[in-house]
């Protein structure tokens, strides 16, 4: 029900409401009773907001609204603020490659002090005769990698570990 | 050697419109078109579209022997360039006479000649036609004060090798002029580490003028009068009008005579634009010439009733030019817009992004001829104009309001375009008056591209009523708890 | 249905000098409930921002739908308890709005000593999850607990409706296919632990979200282990190595996001339909109720003129309006819904408690919820009513009421003393909520009658003694009693203890009504079946 407007850069968090008879824009400086009618114009449509009646065309993008009014032509970019939040968990990584299962590790493709890209492959495990690569959690420097190339480890075992993050 | 069969080397607006006179005059049609490129108005209208291949889009359109082999496969018997691509390619014209397939343009001589700009420029001035008084340093070190001084006041000083504006000295009066050559030579040794220096004639705000000409190779030539090109952006055009408001009809005359002069002077064959610099005692200067059709030249059709791509046909079919130069009158007064897809607020940068909605202006005096279609898309692989919004009027106040009326009404979304700066540019008074050179729009960035009235909450209205998931989510909630709103107990 | 004509002169003296003592009331109503809502030591707050959390209020606005309401109860639970040190018992309970759909909240106020479960907390969420699994609600738990008050453990966890009972509900409410989300913003200790692991969805919030049978220092002192809150039971833990956790979110604006997203996966199931109308709002103005209740509880007052001012265009359709007078029976819409209702004007007479019994079974003959407004003073008493049988009348009544298989809703007006609360739908019959006006008193009997009954068995019991009372030593020993049971007897005695559902502000009556009686058609309605009437 929240929406983020982006206007020439400038970004305007509002959510919509609905009173019975008129959706409601509430916008930081105000809440704003408004309709929108289409009329017989491809996208075309009548405003009525903040005591105004204006004609205008629009067209709805997958990311921006792109409204024609008074002879100019703007785009309006929309954001779900809730799609903004849930990107914000990346940074929660952990440190830790952590043993899934108990097993042989195969390869060691990284060494202590190497920087690695998140997704990187650090190492290659086998067990339960199937192989698994396990990738860097995030970006970072490598710490510790225990283990070497055919030795066995247990569940739990922490196969890597990458150095603090400094802020 | 009459045509039956024309192929446009070309896309976008321009191939759609010579295929419609095409069509008109009852040609079969053929249009290319590369993989990537989204469908415009031109394959609507032609009878065959051919698929050309390249590395990029544009690479395919000036790929000289696939198109040449494209021609000779459908049976093309002629080849329109449109503008751009290989329109000014003699290399092309060349190949299209091997195969014996008809170029609708002038010979490959002539566009060897003038796209060679200092040959060009040398031949017009043997010929006595006006260039810009310049003096080159190399041409005799000795004399070069003297010829500096025969160029006239002011005069702009500038290092031969140089570019960017750095060492440039605008010289005023004469007895400046020894010192400033002086330390224009010391810049240039600095700069560049060469201090050889160029003269030329200093033009203050100049203005763009050109003139249509065509002419059947027979010896025949008329002029179809001037265009007004001086609102440039980036050294662009984006508005073009004729007739120019700072033309007396002499001074019309005679840059219209000094042009067909010239076309004459090189028997043209087919449609040209003879380029000249215009300053503002009165003085004009060739600039060069532009053997093909131009962007602008609906303007020019407007005014006199003539469709230039009739007569590129008749003239390439052998037919000949229609009318004689006493056929030719300017009645009324047309303006031209290029609708781009680029941001004027952005140092029009170009913009791309999906046709979602497309309504073009119509009515009394409105052309546009339009490159695209509703529902297409709208990418950087070619040049940014997406149409050409062309208006007719009885006279230039009366253009300015029908050109301002109908590119307010332009609904072009989905992509930012630079119709609202089009328009902003229309409505300055400067431009009103007819006030304007070439640094126009420069001169006037900020003024041009400041917001309009605040009406960010009206667009966020619209924008989130016509947000279906949002009005969804909304609409989800009870009515009564909707029409509660944020009570409490 | 005709619109109730009001007799009321809002310029008269009497309404003016009412309208004034229960503008003085509301006053301080509001207050107290701000108080509870907001007020709290600056070391509260301070701990809560120290710790990264947001308060439980600004959790709730994350939460619910904006612009939509939420029928918050029992703000002023235990008010009159612990000195005033738990306000609102230390959690906010209500019904809301998420992604559209109606939603029980139980929501931890981690101000208020550290959300601790206090008796009257257990009370007020046992209540909130009674409500979810009566109206099957789906609930939205915001966890944000130190666990169980110590000093007070056998008042929060042995007794069948206590600690247990949470949990015992979270059980039934997954039972009865109710779905439960928990948003994990603090620790969730011990017994804690199981509210998110109940529910059938979690978030916990790194960083603060734990969740753990023993904490910390619980395990240190057991088995000498040392381990840090979040390897012992942190988001990232729970999510990756237990699965205790379903959804780990960076902030609280991310899990209350990842909440809402949660809520909209879950099937809407269509609502029982009952009569509605269109809306209509009441002709007369609501908050003209000030001036029309008494500033005396003692003088009489036409309910009529309360229903022309709840009621959808105050339009009623009485039914038997010349039979059993002081008993008020007929239909009206609120918010559209139709609704019968039961009002006392005046004490209950056989004929009025015939005309009660016999309008609730058509009500539910017709599914049409009730909704009752107390004024009640009790059953006539009396040789001339017990020969025409008051009580085997009033027995009728309260067969026909309890037996209702329609939803319940009082709002207890005015008095609500004796036999007639219970007749008129008390906290033990079952009210799907039950709202009380700040100036209404509930008792066996009025404070006075109380007070006078008790001195004058005291004063018998001396005069026996053959001790002759001065009539300042009678009133030594009388008012003290009165004292104490006006104490007794007051709204905010009653709601500090959880025997509603709050107080309203009378002119909120209608919103509460609206919202309560929507939330009960989440659940269906049986078929009527009674008992045994003594006919």
């Amino acid at each position: 029900m929240r929406r983020i407007f982006q206007i020439d850069g400038e970004e305007t968090e509002c959510w919509l409401s609905h009173d019975g008879t008129n959706l409601i824009v509430n916008m930081p400086d105000g809440s704003v009773p408004c309709r929108l009618d289409p009329t017989s114009e491809p996208g075309g449509y009548v405003l009525r907001a903040r005591g105004r009646v204006q004609e205008l065309r629009l067209a709805v993008g997958p990311d921006a609204t792109f409204v024609h009014l008074n002879g100019r032509a703007y785009a309006i970019g929309r954001v779900d603020p809730a799609e903004r939040l849930a990107g914000s968990d990346s940074g929660a990584a952990d440190d830790r490659i952590i043993a899934p299962m108990p097993g042989v590790v195969v390869a060691v493709n990284a060494k202590p002090g190497d920087q690695v890209k998140e997704g990187q492959i650090l190492l290659v495990i086998e067990s339960m005769k199937l192989e698994t690569s396990l990738a860097a959690p995030r970006d970072g420097v490598v710490a510790e990698i225990p283990f070497a190339a055919g030795d066995s480890f247990g569940l739990k075992a922490t196969l890597a570990q990458l150095a603090p993050e400094e802020d | 050697m009459s045509i039956s069969k024309l192929l446009v080397a070309n896309r976008g607006e321009i191939a759609a419109r010579v295929l419609r006179t095409a069509k008109a005059r009852g040609l079969a049609t053929a249009v290319l078109r590369h993989p990537s490129e989204q469908e415009g108005p031109a394959h609507l209208i032609a009878d065959e579209v051919v698929s050309i291949d390249g590395p990029t889009p544009v690479a395919a359109y000036l790929d000289i022997p696939q198109i040449v082999e494209v021609a000779e496969r459908i049976g093309a018997d002629a080849v329109h360039p449109g503008y751009g691509f290989l329109s000014e390619n003699a290399g092309f014209v060349a190949a299209l006479e091997q195969a014996s397939v008809t170029f609708v343009g002038p010979t490959s001589e002539v566009i060897d000649l003038m796209g060679d700009k200092v040959r060009a420029r040398g031949f017009v001035e043997e010929r006595g036609f006006p260039v810009a008084p310049s003096a080159i340093e190399d041409d005799d070190p000795a004399t070069f004060v003297e010829r500096s001084r025969a160029v006239g006041y002011p005069l702009l000083i500038k290092p031969s090798a140089g570019g960017g504006g750095k060492g440039m000295r605008v010289v005023r009066e004469d007895s400046a002029l020894e010192s400033e050559i002086e330390t224009a030579r010391r810049e240039g040794e600095r700069y560049f580490g060469d201090g050889r220096l160029f003269v030329e004639r200093y033009i203050e705000r100049p203005r763009h003028i050109e003139v249509q000409v065509m002419g059947d190779g027979q010896g025949n030539v008329v002029h179809f009068w001037e265009r007004e090109c001086s609102i440039q952006r980036r050294f662009q055009k984006i508005i073009e009008e004729t007739p120019s408001p700072a033309l007396s009809a002499q001074q019309r005359l005679d840059i219209c005579e000094t042009a067909a002069g010239i076309a004459r002077a090189v028997n043209y064959r087919g449609a040209g634009t003879v380029e000249f610099i215009y300053a503002q005692d009165g003085s004009f200067y060739f600039l060069e010439m532009n053997t093909r059709l131009q962007v602008e030249h609906p303007v020019t059709e407007m005014v006199t009733g003539f469709d230039l791509v009739a007569e590129q046909l008749r003239i390439a079919a052998g037919e000949g030019l229609s009318a004689a130069q006493d056929d030719i009158a300017q009645s009324g007064h047309s303006i031209e817009l290029r609708i781009c897809a680029e941001d004027a607020t952005e140092d029009f940068r170009p913009a791309i992004g999906d046709i979602l909605l497309l309504d073009e202006p119509q009515g009394t005096g409105v052309r546009v001829d339009s490159g695209i279609l509703g529902g297409g898309k709208v990418t950087t692989d070619f040049d940014p104009m997406l149409s050409k919004l062309i208006v007719h009027a009885p006279d230039r106040t009366q253009a300015i309001a029908r050109a301002r009326q109908a590119v307010q009404n332009y609904v072009i979304l989905g992509v930012t375009t630079n119709t609202g700066y089009l328009d902003a540019i229309l409505a300055h008074p400067d431009f009103a008056s007819g006030d304007i050179s070439t640094g126009f729009l420069a001169e006037q960035a900020d003024t041009l591209t400041a917001p309009g009235e605040d009406i960010s909450d009206l667009l966020i209205a619209a924008t989130a009523l016509s947000d279906d998931r949002l009005v969804g989510e909304v609409m989800q909630i009870p009515e009564m708890h909707r029409k509660m709103g944020g009570w409490r107990n | 249905m005709r619109r109730i004509e009001s007799q009321i002169d809002t310029n008269a003296p009497d309404f003016k000098a009412n309208h004034a003592a229960m503008t003085e009331r509301l006053k301080e109503f509001h207050a107290r409930q701000h108080a509870a809502r907001f007020e709290r030591p600056q070391r509260d707050i301070d701990r809560l921002a120290r710790q990264n959390k947001l308060g439980v209020r600004e959790r709730l606005k994350l939460l619910l739908d904006p612009g939509t309401p939420f029928l918050e109860f029992s703000t002023l639970a235990a008010c009159r308890e612990y000195d005033g040190a738990v306000p609102g018992a230390a959690v906010v309970t209500g019904i809301g709005i998420v992604q559209g759909r109606e939603v029980a909240i139980h929501a931890n106020d981690a101000s208020v000593k550290g959300g601790a479960w206090y008796p009257h907390t257990v009370k007020k969420i046992v209540r909130l999850l009674d409500v979810a699994l009566e109206n099957r609600l789906p609930v939205i738990h915001i966890c944000d607990s130190a666990g169980g008050f110590l000093p007070l453990q056998h008042g929060v966890f042995p007794d069948r409706y206590l600690g247990g009972r949470v949990f015992r509900n979270q059980v039934k409410l997954s039972q009865a296919n109710i779905p439960q989300v928990a948003i994990v913003g603090g620790h969730c200790t011990a017994g804690g632990a199981y509210v998110p692991t109940l529910s059938d969805y979690n978030v916990i919030i790194e960083g603060t979200g734990a969740i753990f049978l023993g904490g910390p220092p619980l395990v240190k002192a057991a088995t000498g282990e040392e381990v840090g809150v979040q390897e012992l039971g942190g988001a990232v833990m729970h999510t990756s190595v237990s699965g205790t956790g379903d959804y780990r979110a960076a902030t609280e604006e991310h899990a209350f996001s990842l909440a809402r997203e949660i809520v909209s996966q879950w099937k809407r199931t269509p609502k029982t339909i009952i009569e509605t109308a269109s809306f209509e709002e009441p002709y007369y103005e609501p908050k003209e109720l000030y001036g029309i209740i008494p500033k005396d509880r003692k003088t009489q007052f036409d309910m009529r003129e309360v229903l022309a001012r709840i009621v959808d265009g105050s339009r009623f359709h009485e039914y038997q309006p010349d039979y059993g007078t002081t008993m008020i029976c007929g239909y009206a819409h609120i918010w559209g819904y139709k609704v019968g209702i039961l009002a006392n004007n005046g004490v209950l007479f056989n004929d009025s408690s015939l005309k009660a019994a016999h309008f609730i079974q058509l009500c539910n003959q017709n599914r049409t919820p009730l909704v009752f407004f107390q004024n009640i003073t009790g059953y006539m008493v009396g040789r001339e009513y017990e020969e025409r049988g008051i009580a085997k009348d009033g027995a009728k009544m309260l067969m026909a009421q309890g037996g209702s298989v329609v939803p319940k809703f009082t709002v207890i007006a005015n008095a609500s003393y004796g036999a007639g609360n219970y007749g008129m739908c008390g906290r033990a019959w079952d009210a799907r909520t039950l709202f009380m006006w700040p100036q209404a008193e509930i008792g066996v009997m009025g404070a006075d009658q109380a007070a006078n009954t008790m001195a004058d068995v005291k004063i018998r019991q001396l005069e026996r003694e053959g001790k002759k009372l001065s009539d300042e030593e009678i009133a030594a020993i009388r008012d003290p009693v009165l004292e104490k049971f006006r104490h007794d007897v007051e709204a905010y005695t009653s709601t500090s203890e959880l025997w509603d559902d709050g107080i309203l502000d009378p002119a909120d009556t209608r919103n509460a009504l609206g919202m309560s009686i929507s939330a009960s058609l989440n659940a269906p309605i049986d078929d009527p079946h009674y008992g045994i009437f003594r006919l």
